[in-house]
Protein backbone atom coordinates (compact mmCIF):
# COMPACT_ATOMS: atom_id res chain seq x y z
CA UNK A 1 0.00 0.00 0.00
CA UNK A 2 1.12 3.55 -0.12
CA UNK A 3 2.19 5.65 2.22
CA UNK A 4 3.84 8.96 3.16
CA UNK A 5 6.87 8.22 5.32
CA UNK A 6 9.61 11.00 6.14
CA UNK A 7 7.45 13.01 3.52
CA UNK A 8 8.51 10.72 0.50
CA UNK A 9 5.79 8.37 -1.03
CA UNK A 10 6.60 4.80 -0.90
CA UNK A 11 4.87 1.90 -2.08
CA UNK A 12 5.27 -1.05 0.39
CA UNK A 13 4.27 -4.33 1.12
CA UNK A 14 3.68 -4.08 5.21
CA UNK A 15 0.71 -4.48 7.78
CA UNK A 16 1.67 -2.64 10.73
CA UNK A 17 4.55 -0.33 11.94
CA UNK A 18 6.59 -2.77 13.26
CA UNK A 19 6.65 -4.06 9.75
CA UNK A 20 8.04 -0.70 8.43
CA UNK A 21 10.81 -0.69 10.59
CA UNK A 22 11.65 -4.05 9.60
CA UNK A 23 11.35 -3.06 5.92
CA UNK A 24 13.87 -0.55 6.31
CA UNK A 25 16.41 -2.30 8.86
CA UNK A 26 15.74 -0.20 12.01
CA UNK A 27 14.89 -2.70 14.36
CA UNK A 28 16.86 -2.45 17.57
CA UNK A 29 17.73 1.11 16.79
CA UNK A 30 16.62 4.39 19.00
CA UNK A 31 13.70 4.94 16.40
CA UNK A 32 10.32 7.17 17.37
CA UNK A 33 7.16 6.84 15.28
CA UNK A 34 4.77 8.98 14.38
CA UNK A 35 1.60 7.70 12.93
CA UNK A 36 -0.86 10.85 11.82
CA UNK A 37 0.40 12.76 14.40
CA UNK A 38 -0.04 10.20 17.05
CA UNK A 39 3.07 9.25 18.86
CA UNK A 40 3.61 5.34 18.81
CA UNK A 41 5.38 3.55 21.64
CA UNK A 42 7.72 0.92 20.94
CA UNK A 43 4.93 -1.83 22.37
CA UNK A 44 2.55 -0.57 20.07
CA UNK A 45 4.31 -0.88 17.21
CA UNK A 46 3.45 -4.79 16.44
CA UNK A 47 -0.31 -3.96 16.95
CA UNK A 48 -0.81 -0.27 15.24
CA UNK A 49 -1.97 -1.37 11.56
CA UNK A 50 -1.03 0.90 8.90
CA UNK A 51 -3.36 1.93 6.51
CA UNK A 52 -3.10 3.63 2.92
CA UNK A 53 -1.59 7.17 2.59
CA UNK A 54 -0.69 6.77 6.79
CA UNK A 55 1.88 9.94 7.42
CA UNK A 56 4.46 8.24 9.43
CA UNK A 57 7.43 9.82 10.71
CA UNK A 58 10.32 8.64 11.71
CA UNK A 59 12.96 10.01 13.84
CA UNK A 60 16.30 9.77 15.96
CA UNK A 61 18.58 12.06 17.97
CA UNK A 62 21.44 13.58 16.01
CA UNK A 63 24.11 16.13 16.86
CA UNK A 64 22.70 19.01 18.19
CA UNK A 65 23.34 22.24 20.76
CA UNK B 1 35.51 23.80 50.36
CA UNK B 2 31.90 22.11 50.22
CA UNK B 3 31.03 20.23 47.34
CA UNK B 4 29.53 22.52 44.90
CA UNK B 5 26.77 20.89 43.35
CA UNK B 6 23.26 21.94 41.93
CA UNK B 7 19.96 20.78 40.82
CA UNK B 8 17.60 20.83 37.64
CA UNK B 9 14.51 19.65 39.37
CA UNK B 10 15.53 16.85 41.39
CA UNK B 11 18.30 15.77 39.89
CA UNK B 12 21.73 17.04 41.31
CA UNK B 13 24.70 18.27 39.00
CA UNK B 14 28.18 18.53 39.42
CA UNK B 15 29.31 19.92 36.52
CA UNK B 16 28.26 23.40 35.42
CA UNK B 17 28.88 22.36 31.71
CA UNK B 18 26.24 21.33 29.29
CA UNK B 19 28.02 20.32 26.14
CA UNK B 20 26.00 20.09 22.46
CA UNK B 21 26.51 17.45 20.25
CA UNK B 22 26.70 18.95 16.78
CA UNK B 23 29.46 20.09 14.03
CA UNK B 24 32.06 17.79 15.85
CA UNK B 25 34.34 16.75 12.78
CA UNK B 26 33.75 13.22 13.60
CA UNK B 27 32.58 10.89 16.80
CA UNK B 28 36.15 9.77 18.06
CA UNK B 29 37.24 13.29 18.47
CA UNK B 30 33.50 14.46 19.79
CA UNK B 31 33.47 11.53 22.27
CA UNK B 32 37.22 12.58 23.80
CA UNK B 33 35.98 16.26 23.47
CA UNK B 34 32.59 15.17 26.03
CA UNK B 35 35.31 13.42 28.33
CA UNK B 36 37.77 16.63 28.45
CA UNK B 37 34.26 18.44 29.15
CA UNK B 38 33.40 17.13 32.16
CA UNK B 39 29.68 17.57 31.27
CA UNK B 40 27.07 15.61 32.73
CA UNK B 41 24.20 16.98 30.51
CA UNK B 42 24.56 16.33 26.38
CA UNK B 43 22.15 18.26 23.81
CA UNK B 44 20.42 16.60 20.83
CA UNK B 45 18.35 17.39 18.08
CA UNK B 46 15.39 15.87 16.64
CA UNK B 47 15.43 14.69 12.88
CA UNK B 48 13.95 12.73 10.71
CA UNK B 49 15.79 9.59 9.80
CA UNK B 50 17.26 9.60 5.87
CA UNK B 51 15.70 6.05 4.66
CA UNK B 52 18.11 6.29 2.02
CA UNK B 53 21.36 5.37 4.67
CA UNK B 54 19.53 3.93 7.97
CA UNK B 55 22.89 1.54 8.42
CA UNK B 56 24.45 5.29 9.10
CA UNK B 57 25.51 4.33 12.51
CA UNK B 58 23.57 6.25 15.68
CA UNK B 59 24.62 9.47 17.43
CA UNK B 60 23.73 7.01 20.30
CA UNK B 61 25.70 4.23 19.87
CA UNK B 62 28.92 5.95 21.02
CA UNK B 63 27.67 7.51 24.32
CA UNK B 64 26.51 3.55 25.22
CA UNK B 65 27.39 2.39 28.59
CA UNK B 66 27.83 6.31 29.85
CA UNK B 67 25.54 7.69 32.37
CA UNK B 68 24.92 11.24 31.01
CA UNK B 69 21.62 12.75 31.47
CA UNK B 70 20.17 13.69 27.78
CA UNK B 71 18.31 17.22 27.31
CA UNK B 72 17.02 17.02 23.76
CA UNK B 73 15.76 19.63 22.02
CA UNK B 74 13.19 21.50 19.49
CA UNK B 75 15.35 23.00 16.95
CA UNK B 76 13.68 23.53 13.67
CA UNK B 77 10.48 24.50 15.46
CA UNK B 78 9.02 27.91 14.97
CA UNK B 79 5.85 27.49 16.68
CA UNK B 80 4.76 26.65 20.07
CA UNK B 81 2.73 23.34 18.03
CA UNK B 82 5.67 22.32 16.23
CA UNK B 83 7.85 22.21 19.47
CA UNK B 84 5.74 20.46 21.63
CA UNK B 85 5.14 17.86 18.80
CA UNK B 86 9.18 17.39 18.86
CA UNK B 87 9.49 17.30 22.47
CA UNK B 88 6.61 14.78 22.34
CA UNK B 89 8.66 12.46 19.95
CA UNK B 90 11.89 12.67 22.32
CA UNK B 91 10.02 11.74 25.22
CA UNK B 92 8.58 8.58 23.14
CA UNK B 93 12.97 8.10 22.97
CA UNK B 94 12.58 6.60 26.49
CA UNK B 95 15.97 8.70 26.85
CA UNK B 96 14.81 11.57 28.64
CA UNK B 97 11.85 14.17 29.73
CA UNK B 98 14.16 16.68 29.61
CA UNK B 99 13.39 19.07 27.04
CA UNK B 100 15.01 22.31 25.34
CA UNK B 101 12.49 24.23 24.26
CA UNK B 102 14.08 26.15 21.02
CA UNK B 103 11.37 28.21 19.09
CA UNK B 104 13.49 30.15 16.10
CA UNK B 105 11.33 33.45 14.99
CA UNK B 106 13.78 34.67 12.09
CA UNK B 107 16.37 31.92 10.16
CA UNK B 108 18.83 34.73 9.73
CA UNK B 109 18.83 35.25 13.36
CA UNK B 110 17.73 32.04 14.89
CA UNK B 111 16.73 34.28 17.82
CA UNK B 112 13.90 32.70 19.93
CA UNK B 113 10.26 33.67 19.69
CA UNK B 114 9.40 34.28 23.59
CA UNK B 115 5.52 34.25 22.92
CA UNK B 116 5.93 31.02 21.70
CA UNK B 117 8.64 29.65 24.12
CA UNK B 118 5.89 31.09 26.74
CA UNK B 119 3.04 28.53 25.18
CA UNK B 120 5.05 25.86 24.63
CA UNK B 121 6.15 25.69 27.80
CA UNK B 122 3.15 25.99 29.64
CA UNK B 123 1.82 23.28 28.27
CA UNK B 124 4.84 20.98 28.43
CA UNK B 125 5.08 21.58 32.03
CA UNK B 126 1.27 20.16 32.16
CA UNK B 127 2.55 17.00 30.44
CA UNK B 128 5.15 16.54 33.32
CA UNK B 129 8.04 17.73 30.90
CA UNK B 130 11.19 19.19 33.20
CA UNK B 131 11.24 22.04 30.86
CA UNK B 132 14.61 23.94 30.01
CA UNK B 133 13.62 27.14 27.90
CA UNK B 134 16.15 28.86 25.59
CA UNK B 135 14.75 32.70 25.59
CA UNK B 136 15.78 36.12 24.74
CA UNK B 137 18.22 38.09 27.64
CA UNK B 138 15.66 39.49 28.72
CA UNK B 139 15.01 39.47 32.68
CA UNK B 140 11.25 40.03 32.36
CA UNK B 141 10.46 36.99 30.02
CA UNK B 142 12.62 34.59 32.13
CA UNK B 143 10.77 35.31 35.09
CA UNK B 144 7.53 34.71 32.97
CA UNK B 145 8.87 31.28 31.64
CA UNK B 146 10.06 30.75 35.23
CA UNK B 147 6.73 31.41 36.92
CA UNK B 148 5.57 29.08 33.69
CA UNK B 149 7.36 26.29 35.90
CA UNK B 150 10.37 26.06 33.67
CA UNK B 151 12.86 23.97 35.48
CA UNK B 152 15.56 26.40 34.78
CA UNK B 153 16.21 29.60 32.05
CA UNK B 154 18.43 29.86 29.35
CA UNK B 155 18.96 32.92 28.06
CA UNK B 156 21.24 33.60 25.29
CA UNK B 157 24.12 35.30 25.30
CA UNK B 158 24.62 35.95 21.94
CA UNK B 159 22.68 34.21 18.73
CA UNK B 160 23.39 30.90 18.37
CA UNK B 161 26.78 30.18 16.50
CA UNK B 162 28.20 33.59 16.44
CA UNK B 163 30.46 33.06 19.26
CA UNK B 164 30.16 37.33 19.96
CA UNK B 165 30.02 36.44 24.10
CA UNK B 166 27.85 37.67 26.19
CA UNK B 167 25.78 41.03 24.56
CA UNK B 168 24.54 42.16 28.06
CA UNK B 169 25.73 41.60 31.05
CA UNK B 170 23.76 43.86 32.53
CA UNK B 171 20.53 42.08 31.42
CA UNK B 172 22.13 38.27 32.82
CA UNK B 173 23.01 39.93 36.30
CA UNK B 174 19.93 41.36 36.44
CA UNK B 175 18.15 37.58 35.43
CA UNK B 176 20.70 36.16 38.08
CA UNK B 177 19.71 38.26 40.82
CA UNK B 178 15.53 37.68 40.82
CA UNK B 179 15.54 33.94 39.24
CA UNK B 180 14.65 31.43 41.54
CA UNK B 181 15.64 28.55 39.15
CA UNK B 182 19.31 28.09 37.71
CA UNK B 183 19.98 30.49 34.92
CA UNK B 184 22.27 28.68 32.08
CA UNK B 185 23.81 30.90 29.22
CA UNK B 186 22.84 29.28 26.09
CA UNK B 187 24.41 30.06 22.96
CA UNK B 188 26.54 32.95 21.78
CA UNK B 189 29.78 32.04 24.02
CA UNK B 190 32.71 32.14 21.93
CA UNK B 191 35.86 32.10 24.07
CA UNK B 192 37.03 30.75 27.81
CA UNK B 193 36.66 34.52 28.79
CA UNK B 194 33.27 34.66 27.73
CA UNK B 195 32.07 31.68 29.80
CA UNK B 196 34.36 33.12 32.96
CA UNK B 197 32.16 36.33 32.60
CA UNK B 198 29.26 34.20 32.56
CA UNK B 199 30.10 32.21 35.58
CA UNK B 200 31.27 35.48 37.31
CA UNK B 201 28.01 37.53 36.73
CA UNK B 202 26.58 34.50 38.90
CA UNK B 203 24.60 32.08 36.06
CA UNK B 204 24.32 27.95 37.02
CA UNK B 205 25.59 26.90 34.27
CA UNK B 206 26.39 27.32 30.76
CA UNK B 207 25.30 25.43 27.44
CA UNK B 208 27.92 25.05 24.45
CA UNK B 209 28.71 23.47 21.45
CA UNK B 210 30.07 25.65 18.49
CA UNK B 211 32.66 26.83 20.51
CA UNK B 212 34.03 23.48 21.41
CA UNK B 213 33.00 21.61 18.39
CA UNK B 214 34.72 24.39 15.80
CA UNK B 215 37.45 25.10 17.57
CA UNK B 216 40.70 23.63 16.02
CA UNK B 217 41.53 21.36 18.66
CA UNK B 218 37.99 20.67 19.96
CA UNK B 219 39.49 18.39 23.01
CA UNK B 220 41.92 21.18 24.02
CA UNK B 221 39.30 23.66 24.12
CA UNK B 222 36.87 21.13 26.00
CA UNK B 223 38.89 21.56 28.89
CA UNK B 224 40.15 24.81 28.70
CA UNK B 225 36.07 25.68 28.58
CA UNK B 226 35.38 23.24 31.98
CA UNK B 227 38.54 25.43 33.47
CA UNK B 228 37.12 28.81 32.86
CA UNK B 229 33.84 27.78 33.80
CA UNK B 230 35.19 26.50 36.98
CA UNK B 231 37.42 29.43 37.87
CA UNK B 232 34.67 31.64 37.03
CA UNK B 233 32.32 30.04 39.32
CA UNK B 234 34.99 29.83 42.42
CA UNK B 235 35.55 33.94 41.53
CA UNK B 236 31.79 34.19 42.09
CA UNK B 237 31.50 32.35 44.87
CA UNK B 238 34.74 34.46 46.31
CA UNK B 239 33.40 38.03 45.87
CA UNK B 240 35.52 40.13 43.73
CA UNK B 241 36.78 43.65 44.43
CA UNK B 242 34.21 46.57 43.40
CA UNK B 243 35.89 48.77 40.82
CA UNK B 244 37.66 52.02 41.88
CA UNK B 245 38.60 55.89 39.33
CA UNK B 246 42.03 55.83 40.85
CA UNK B 247 45.02 53.39 42.27
CA UNK B 248 45.13 52.82 45.17
CA UNK B 249 48.86 51.01 46.47
CA UNK B 250 48.47 47.56 47.88
CA UNK B 251 51.78 47.86 50.20
CA UNK B 252 50.32 50.32 52.76
CA UNK B 253 52.49 51.22 55.91
CA UNK B 254 52.25 54.84 53.66
CA UNK B 255 54.27 56.54 57.28
CA UNK B 256 57.32 54.66 56.50
CA UNK B 257 57.83 55.46 52.88
CA UNK B 258 61.45 56.24 52.50
CA UNK B 259 62.15 59.85 52.07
Amino acid sequence: MELVINGFRQELDVRTIQDVIAHFGLEGKPVVVEADGAVLTKEQWATAEVRTQMQIELVHFVGGG
Amino acid sequence: MKKDVWRIGNHELSSRFFIGTGLFPNPYVQMEAIKASGAEVLTFAIRRINLEATEDDSILQHLQGESYRYLPNTSGASTADEAVRIARLARASGLSDWIKVEISANERTLLPDPIETLKATEILVKEGFTVLPYLPDDPVMCKRLEEAGAAAVMPGGAPIGTGLGILNPYNIGLIVEEAKVPVIIDAGLGSVSDVTQAMELGVSGVLMNTPVAKARDPVGMAQAMRLGIEAGRLAYLSGRISKKRYASASSGFDEFKLK
